[in-house]
């Protein structure tokens, strides 16, 4: 009997070891255009730890279609850092694990970013958590408003005053231009940049419940004129009308005078671009107020991984102080509330901009976001472009706003 | 010849069953590939049509429901009337370029050899590639065609190519032309060199002159060189897709979207597999039609000898 026990014992205790002492190497799948933070993060958990993280880089306009199809062939990578809008889509589809319970037990679940949380929950079970925080904001580069006599450490506050400025800055040169944003039909870059002026003051382009369209609206109208009117101007480059989102970061190029970038920006700026000296504020709403995109990525796996206790290894590191703080040098904002502070101290305030943006900002909620915004060809992309530099600005109104509530009736 | 006897028959039927087998046998390593990647995935193409298919989760049989949607779908009617457009527009562009080049290098001159390799090169370039190339040539402020217009003078800013409608589709069929009417040229080249030069030679004799002998002789003696080329050409414009997906992203508000173009966001955007293979055997209908369409107004097939 005794011997029994003991072989049983030993048998455990050797499944135990060999369990803990297999180095498992997950494979992990991450969209381009967040900057560099994630990979960083990836690099030092594999400096630090014997599980090790393959990173793979997806296009960021094909990821969600590459993940549905590796998933349909069974191909699909352990874990996910999925933009959060698309986490109700997958889970809707119970393609991803169930992280309920695991949550729960997270002593700082409670302080983790609520929008990510909300977004990552469908039907009370939680199927998606924060991996990096991002929130859209206005920058202005302070060389370009030195020379054109405007005060550099004034932040503009209305877009009266953004658009005089970019007159003023415009007339410095041949290609230095004063406003920037990716108008060929980027429904991300859109929905992230140019939202926020209606948000600001109070409409939005979806009901509450995001079953009507509400894109006609009177705020709406007035965000379009004032980019058409400085599309007119000629106070763009002539390639934003074409680009799909390649080019978002233009204003890195120190010839651009103002522009709504991402949070995610600053880290990339600070470290990869220092000779461009920045300032960031809250993007204004159309008619005072001000507003912001939350987005970010949230962290899904894949249902059926074998590999799952390595995975919540480490996404428990990228929670930690120190996966906290790589993440934060890069531009990533800190997703635990709690340690925030601490996490950027010593780090870039202008990063604090972005945090503050988090309190005035709107993530919506749906579950057709990819037809209805992301997708190159779906309705907010096309009516962004024709709106602003189409001719018939009416028409572009209608079109949109009727095919954006046939997509949402079909999709019921 | 005498009747034949029934003993006499039997080895004869029994000698053409036996060749008949043999000729299948013959065939059968191109049936074989004709049936596992042609014939079995349009049956299973068409099997997925009559599904609610998404990408992720069951399918559920629905019917020919996927059909009556698509008969009240304003975005795949508009899809069907834009390839049409560049259908028709890229074919005669090709024509009208190949024709003049294929008798220009069919001539013996001096270095024809060179002509021929620089016309064809472009043909040998992928046209993914190819897209992505032009892509360059045509940006407003780091690529060849703008800049080199405000260069020269003739422009006072550099244009943004791809920004609007006509302009885009106008850099879309030169891209097109430049990258196909190699491949066409040859195609017509080895039609014109099939003519005889005894009845060239007969109708200049007779006195007639040079637009005579083309509309009377070279034309219809390449008719079928010509249906080839016409039917590869429609096809591949039907098919279109790289282009568009590459060149303008279906843009400028999406008045690029080609029938394949709205299969693939349909299937792979949107995630009605189901759907997207509705609309796929519908395509592969519209080609029969204008296929056969095609051999029949060029009457192919008649005339054999």
């Amino acid at each position: 009997m005794i011997k029994r026990l003991l072989a049983a014992t030993s048998i455990i205790t050797l499944c135990l070891a060999s369990g803990a002492s297999a180095a498992e190497k997950i494979e992990m799948w991450v969209r381009s255009g967040i900057g560099e933070s994630f990979k960083k993060v990836v690099e030092a958990y594999n400096a630090s730890h014997e599980n090790q993280v393959a990173m793979t880089e997806v296009p960021f306009s094909e990821l969600v279609q590459k993940y549905a199809t590796a998933i349909a062939g069974g191909q699909a990578p352990d874990a996910l850092s999925l933009d959060l809008i698309y986490t109700p889509a997958f889970a809707a589809a119970g393609q991803l694990e169930d992280l309920t319970d695991w949550a729960n037990a997270l002593p700082y679940f409670n302080s983790l970013s609520p929008s990510h949380v909300k977004l990552g929950t469908y039907q009370d079970r939680v199927y998606g958590l924060p991996v990096s925080v991002e929130t859209s904001i206005f920058a202005w580069n302070k060389d370009l408003y030195k020379k054109a006599g405007l005060d550099p450490e004034k932040a503009p506050t209305s877009w009266e005053e953004i658009e005089a400025n970019a007159e003023k800055i415009r007339a410095l040169g041949d290609d230095i231009y004063g406003f920037y944003f990716s108008g060929g039909g980027c429904g991300g870059c859109m929905i992230f940049t140019f939202t926020p002026l209606v948000w600001g003051s109070g409409a939005d382009i979806l009901s509450a419940d995001g079953k009507t369209a509400t894109l006609d609206t009177p705020e709406m109208r007035k965000a379009v004129d004032i980019y058409r009117s400085m599309v007119k101007k000629d106070l763009v480059p002539a390639s934003a009308a074409s680009d799909n989102g390649v080019n978002f970061l233009t204003f890195t190029n120190g010839k651009i005078g103002q522009q709504s970038i991402g949070a995610f920006a600053i880290g990339t700026l600070v470290t990869e671009n220092p000779d461009i000296n920045f300032g960031v504020t809250l993007i204004p709403g159309v008619n005072g107020g001000t507003s912001s995109f939350a987005g970010g990525d949230n962290f899904v796996i894949t249902k059926g991984t074998k590999k799952i206790e390595a995975v919540k290894e480490f996404l428990e590191y990228t929670y930690s102080m120190d996966g906290q703080k790589v993440m934060a040098k890069y531009g990533s904002l800190p997703t635990r509330g709690d340690i925030a502070d601490k996490v950027l101290e010593g780090l870039d305030p202008r990063m604090q901009v972005g945090i503050k943006a988090i309190e005035v900002a709107k993530t919506p909620y749906t579950l057709q976001f990819n037809d209805l915004i992301n997708s190159a060809n779906g309705p907010w992309a096309s009516f962004t472009n024709a709106a602003i530099y189409g001719d018939d600005v009416d028409g572009a109104f209608s079109n949109a706003q009727s095919e954006m509530q046939s997509i949402i009736d079909t999709g019921q | 010849m005498a009747g034949p006897g029934p003993g006499k028959a039997l080895p004869v039927r029994r000698r053409r069953r036996r060749s008949q087998w043999r000729g299948l046998l013959y065939i059968a390593p191109a049936m074989a590939l004709v049936i596992v990647f042609f014939v079995m995935p349009v049956l299973f193409t068409g099997w997925m049509s009559l599904h609610n298919w998404p990408l992720l989760g069951s399918p559920r049989w629905i019917g020919f429901n996927n059909y009556f949607r698509m008969a009240n779908d304003a975005r795949f009617v508009s899809a069907l009337r834009f390839t049409t457009y560049y259908t028709v527009i890229v074919t005669i562009a090709i024509f009208a370029v190949a024709f003049p080049l294929a008798i220009f290098v069919e001539k013996h001159r001096r270095f024809v050899g060179a002509y021929r390799t620089i016309i064809f090169l472009p043909v040998v370039v992928g046209l993914a590639s190819a897209s992505l190339l032009w892509v360059w040539l045509a940006n407003v402020d780091s690529g060849f065609i703008g800049p080199a217009l405000k260069a020269l003078g003739l422009v006072e800013k550099s244009p943004n190519l791809l920004a609007t409608f006509d302009s885009a589709f106008f850099t879309i069929i030169v891209m097109v032309v430049w990258k196909i009417a190699g491949f066409t040229m040859i195609i017509l080249l080895t039609g014109l060199q099939a003519i005889p030069p005894e009845l060239t030679e007969a109708a200049r004799i007779d006195g007639a002159d040079r637009w005579q002998r083309f509309r009377y002789l070279t034309l219809p003696l390449m008719r079928r060189t010509i249906a080839l080329a016409l039917i590869i050409s429609v096809t591949g414009s039907i098919l279109a897709f790289d282009q568009f997906y590459i060149m303008t992203s279906g843009g400028p508000q999406n008045r690029m979207i080609s029938v394949v173009y709205y299969i693939f966001n349909q299937s792979f955007v949107s995630f009605n597999l189901g759907y997207g293979a509705a609309l796929s055997i519908a395509l592969l209908a519209i080609l029969v039609i204008i296929s056969v369409m095609q051999l029949r107004l060029l009457r192919i097939g008649e005339d054999r000898p």
